[in-house]
């Protein structure tokens, strides 16, 4: 809220600068963002935030309030009102109040013979330091009203009205009333609107009705300052997406009991800007008025709470300053009376607040609490920290992505058939619309990023949660930890020692996952096998089965298509590792086996596999081989090409027998080699080659 | 005899001096003297062909002589073979000063290091780390925590909704909801994480990291508090750090504040660090609100605690010197290496 300084001072006639008054505002929970103007002036404008508990503090009044509390200097006394004259307001006009539930208050006052015109050069100065625009002199007196006591007034035309009465009722579900902003809006039984004989008028603390509007004509105004239900209020600024300086002011809840001082000083402002004469009586129909509210305040609470004892006289002092009466009950007890507009003030610990606020909390000492015995173990992902070390180890760059993304940006990254993700209702931007179902295309953005600023070599990870949507709308969906890497360019940087590195392989993104696995649980162990993802190249994909049956990691190639429609020139591969799934994982004991005391032999195949053929196939079908010691398979060299068929692959097995105790006799090994051999062609999966 | 051994001598000494520095020469005139033909070998083997009394005193003389020549031989082959190798190590240096192979080096995003940083000298103090969903229900976001529907403190949050009524968390506070009603104080927690407001401009990301302390125990005050904040800053920023209370409204906190610590860099006489105010805002704190207490099953007459939090991301951009907010989710590559592991 913009307030003005020079205002502030005549409501709380203390010589403190602008500067000044915003330190002590600021000191006492009324931060002043800017001083705009010349701080050690009186003239300067001060943007005060207004936390919404402090809705007293939505007016200068309640700033000058503060003010007088922190300064000692009393408030200034408000001007009174001018003498009524004419024939009463009750003959004039009825009030009456349908829906008590949401106004518990509605006063009313009628000022005659008014003459609408521009206002005073000072109170359009005063409005454009607070931030409005200067209408007329009925307009704005009623705003004055509402910057002076943080409590909106309404004005309405008394020759509109029809009856002439003022209603407050719910709205008649589908009627319509044209807003002063110009749009018809359709009505909802849980608005609250100020309606006359006929129709409605204003939409009740939010905003009036261009019916009834001030017009240039208007003679006679009939003053509304009401105390409507702050929720009731809310709903219906949000329902018409409408946010007023009055609906601002109810919802945060104001003074019950302000109304009749806004009364007086509209008639004052009235009188003094227009030349209204203010009708005699007051209506007041006040269905449920405010209970006074006492509290009590312990001495020993407010030690246990702030860590000292301030001392009843300072605790008395403060209390006072703040004008809650305080009441001495007993050695330990205040009681206090809560005034009407501080409706923040509902427990003891509130005014503890309110004492530490007023003496200041640089008075409280420091000192750090006890260790307890033992501490609690923590509910941290047991791999989360892990793999981001793991993969950052390897050369990989951590980076951020939000975890929502376009609709059907991760659409090539889950298995067809996913269900669909979960949307946001309000999304900032078009870029983020859903919640993320594959940690990849974030990693997969930045790689475009640093393509396009010509980077030759990808190398990015990210560690985040994914969200699975469950069955249900409205259900929970499972959030499960990823880590995504994208790997493009040369395998290793560029070195003049190496100048045109090989390109990143398969087999090098497969090392990285069975190394990142590997390390988060040793021991762990998988089946590779082809998985299809749509947005992977068909050939080049694979998944890491775990010992559940289920995926601990994929990965593979970025797809043709989708490489071309990114405009990547290079091939870029990718993976992503379920941290939750290799959480549930056993890994294997990781206890050091005994060193052989023999030479291992190791003897090397060459084999021609079929088409279709993996090596995979080939071990499995090597290892039914009855072997006279515990036997290793390794592929070390492999070709396809001329002379070979369409398909064929060339393979050199390497295959390690490690005996443990005895050396194996030279029969023994070649009888091992020609059942490997023949296990071979009687397998269909390829030859032996010439 | 002691003519021709005078004689034997100064030809040796000559031809090692010729000889000197090259192992070849060297063995070849080992060879002319002491080998199976060579000058010294046949003059011993002439020995036993003297006179008893001749003999002697000649075998005297010859094997003096074959003991200086071994010994010149054997140090002059060394010094020959040594710099033989000086010769050889003099080809093939290399240019130290070229680059260097660095084995291939990753990074952690700065947010990270920070977070790790915190978290760390938290559970030095006690603390346990704890976690929760980014996908909160509008109980434990708001309701738990002193925020009932309708309240206007809710217009600060701007809040994600998903379909189905769910929404993205606000704040991390729901961890210390969900922590408090399944484990009984004493607690002493932190709960990093994302957090998603509906934000976005050039000081405010829609997703950003936030981290709050929770301590429940008997006798908790604001002291314990600022105690509390001045330990774990001076030990982040490595430096003697103060902190400043001032009086702020946060629904789930009462007596509530907003905190600043003493600017880290300039040790508050002011900087481009803190804008020239000697001060950094860091977040907010205060007491456990009692309504936060009750919906968590814990007794405020008996328990009372404090809580704080502050943003990891503007932590990591102090501490780095970080100026542009966007650089820490664009995922460029040259921003990211500067944080190596």
């Amino acid at each position: 809220m913009l307030v003005s300084v020079a205002w502030v001072r005549e409501m709380c006639p203390c010589d403190a600068t602008a500067g000044r008054i915003a330190e002590i505002l600021t000191s006492r929970g009324l931060t002043v963002d800017t001083v705009i103007g010349d701080p050690s002036s009186a003239e300067a404008v001060l943007d005060v935030d207004v936390p919404a508990n402090r809705p007293d503090c939505l007016g200068h009044r309640g700033i000058a309030r503060e003010l007088s509390a922190a300064t000692g200097v009393p408030l200034a006394r408000v001007p009174s009102p001018p003498a009524p004259a004419g024939g009463p307001v009750d003959q004039a006009v009825s009030v009456e109040i349908a829906a008590p539930e949401h106004c518990a208050r509605y006063t009313a006052r009628l000022v005659r013979g008014v003459r609408v015109g521009p206002s005073p050069p000072w109170v359009v100065r005063r409005l454009e330091d607070c931030g409005l625009r200067a209408l007329d002199n009925v307009v704005d007196a009623s705003n004055l009203v509402m910057l002076a006591l943080g409590h909106p007034v309404h004005f309405f035309d008394l020759a509109r009205l029809r009856g002439p009465r003022v209603i407050v009722r719910a709205a008649r579900p589908g009627e319509l009333l044209t807003t002063l902003d110009a749009v018809e809006r359709k009505l909802d039984a849980a608005d609250l609107v100020i309606a006359d004989a006929d129709r409605p008028l204003a939409l009740a603390g939010v905003m009036g009705g261009a019916d009834s509007e001030i017009s240039i004509d208007t003679r006679d105004v009939l003053i509304e300052a009401a105390w409507f239900d702050p929720v009731t209020v809310r709903r219906t600024a949000r329902r018409h997406g409408l946010h007023t300086d009055a609906s601002h002011r109810f919802e945060r809840g104001c003074d019950p009991e302000a109304p009749l001082a806004a009364q007086d000083l509209a008639c004052r402002l009235l009188a003094d800007l227009a030349g209204g004469v203010p009708a005699p009586g007051v209506l007041d129909v006040h269905p449920s008025p405010r209970r006074p509210r006492s509290l009590s305040l312990r001495m020993s609470r407010i030690a246990r709470l702030l860590g000292y004892d301030p001392g009843a006289s300072a605790t008395e002092s403060a209390l006072s300053a703040l004008a809650l009466a305080p009441r001495r009950i007993d050695h330990d007890r205040f009681e206090v009376d809560v005034p009407s507009y501080r409706v923040d003030l509902e427990t003891e610990a509130d005014l503890v607040e309110e004492v530490a606020r007023h003496i200041g909390y640089d008075q409280v000492p420091a000192r750090v609490p006890a260790p307890t015995g033992s501490p609690a173990s923590g509910t941290t992902h047991p791999l989360e920290e892990r793999c981001r070390d793991l993969l950052a180890h390897a050369g990989f760059l951590e980076m951020f992505s939000y975890a929502m993304v376009a609709v059907g940006e991760d659409d090539p990254f889950v298995p067809p058939g996913t269900r669909a993700p979960l949307k946001l209702t309000n999304p900032i931007a078009e870029p983020l619309t859903c919640l993320r179902r594959s940690i990849l295309p974030g990693p997969i953005a930045a790689a475009g990023l640093n393509a396009r600023r010509a980077a030759r070599s990808q190398r990015l990870f990210e560690v985040g949660r994914v969200f699975l949507p469950g069955e249900n709308p409205g259900e929970f969906p499972e959030e499960v930890l990823r880590a995504g890497a994208v790997w493009g360019g040369p395998v290793r940087t560029p070195h003049w020692s190496e100048p045109h590195p090989p390109a990143v392989g398969f087999a090098d993104l497969a090392g990285l996952v069975e190394r990142a696995l590997r390390g988060m649980v040793p021991g762990v162990d998988w089946t590779v096998r082809p998985h299809a993802l749509p947005g992977l190249h068909p050939g080049r994909t694979a998944a890491w089965f775990g010992e559940h049956g289920d995926p601990l990691a994929w990965g593979g190639c970025l797809h043709p298509d989708l490489r071309a429609r990114l405009e990547f020139a290079d091939d870029l591969w990718l993976c992503e590792i379920d941290l939750d799934a290799l959480a549930r994982s056993t890994g294997a004991s990781t206890a050091q086996t005994a060193l052989p005391r023999v030479p291992a032999v190791v003897r090397d195949l060459s084999v021609v596999l079929a088409p279709d053929a993996s090596f995979a196939d080939l071990t499995a079908t090597l290892e039914r081989v009855p072997a006279p010691a515990p036997a290793t398979f390794d592929a070390v060299d492999r070709y396809e090409g001329p002379p070979l068929g369409a398909g064929e692959a060339a393979l050199t097995v390497r295959v390690c027998l490690q005996p443990l105790e005895r050396s194996l006799e030279e029969d023994a090994i070649e009888g091992y080699r020609r059942g490997l051999i023949d296990a071979l062609s009687s397998s269909g999966l390829g030859r032996l080659r010439a | 005899m002691r003519e021709e051994l005078a004689r034997i001598e100064l030809d040796f000494d000559r031809d090692l001096a010729e000889a000197a520095g090259d192992p070849d020469k060297v063995e070849a005139l080992r060879v002319r003297v002491l080998g199976r033909r060579g000058t010294l070998t046949a003059l011993m083997k002439g020995l036993g062909a003297l006179p008893a009394e001749q003999r002697r005193d000649a075998g005297r003389w010859v094997n003096d002589l074959k003991q200086r020549v071994e010994e010149r031989l054997a140090g002059a082959a060394d010094l020959a073979a040594r710099a033989a190798r000086a010769a050889e190590l003099r080809v093939g240096a290399l240019d130290v000063t070229l680059p260097c192979r660095l084995p291939e080096v990753g990074s952690l995003h700065p947010v990270t290091h920070a977070r790790r940083d915190l978290e760390r000298i938290f559970l030095e103090m006690g603390y346990s780390v704890e976690r929760g969903p980014e996908v909160e229900d509008d109980f434990h976001n708001f309701q738990a925590l002193n925020l009932p529907p309708d309240h206007p403190a809710r217009d600060a949050a701007d809040t994600f909704y998903l379909e189905g009524g769910l929404l993205l968390r606000t704040h991390t506070s729901p961890v210390q909801i969900r922590t408090m009603t399944t484990r009984r104080p004493p607690i002493r927690m932190v709960c990093p994480g994302r957090v998603y407001r509906r934000d976005w401009d050039a000081t405010h990301l829609p997703m950003f990291h936030q981290l709050e302390a929770l301590v429940v125990d008997e006798h908790i005050s604001i002291a314990d508090l600022k105690g509390t904040m001045e330990a774990v800053w001076s030990r982040f920023f490595k430096t003697k750090i103060t902190t400043r209370l001032r009086p702020g409204y946060f629904p789930f906190v009462e007596p509530g504040c907003e905190y600043d610590v003493s600017c880290p860099r300039c040790g508050g006489g002011g900087c481009r660090v803190c804008k020239q105010s000697g001060w950094l805002e860091l977040g907010g704190a205060g007491m456990v609100h009692p309504a936060v207490f009750e919906a968590c099953g814990v007794d405020p007459e008996r328990w009372t605690g404090f809580a704080f939090g502050l943003g990891i991301d503007r932590i990591a951009m102090t501490r780095f010197g970080i100026e542009d907010l966007r650089l820490l989710m664009e995922g460029d590559a040259r921003f990211l290496r500067q944080f190596p592991v």
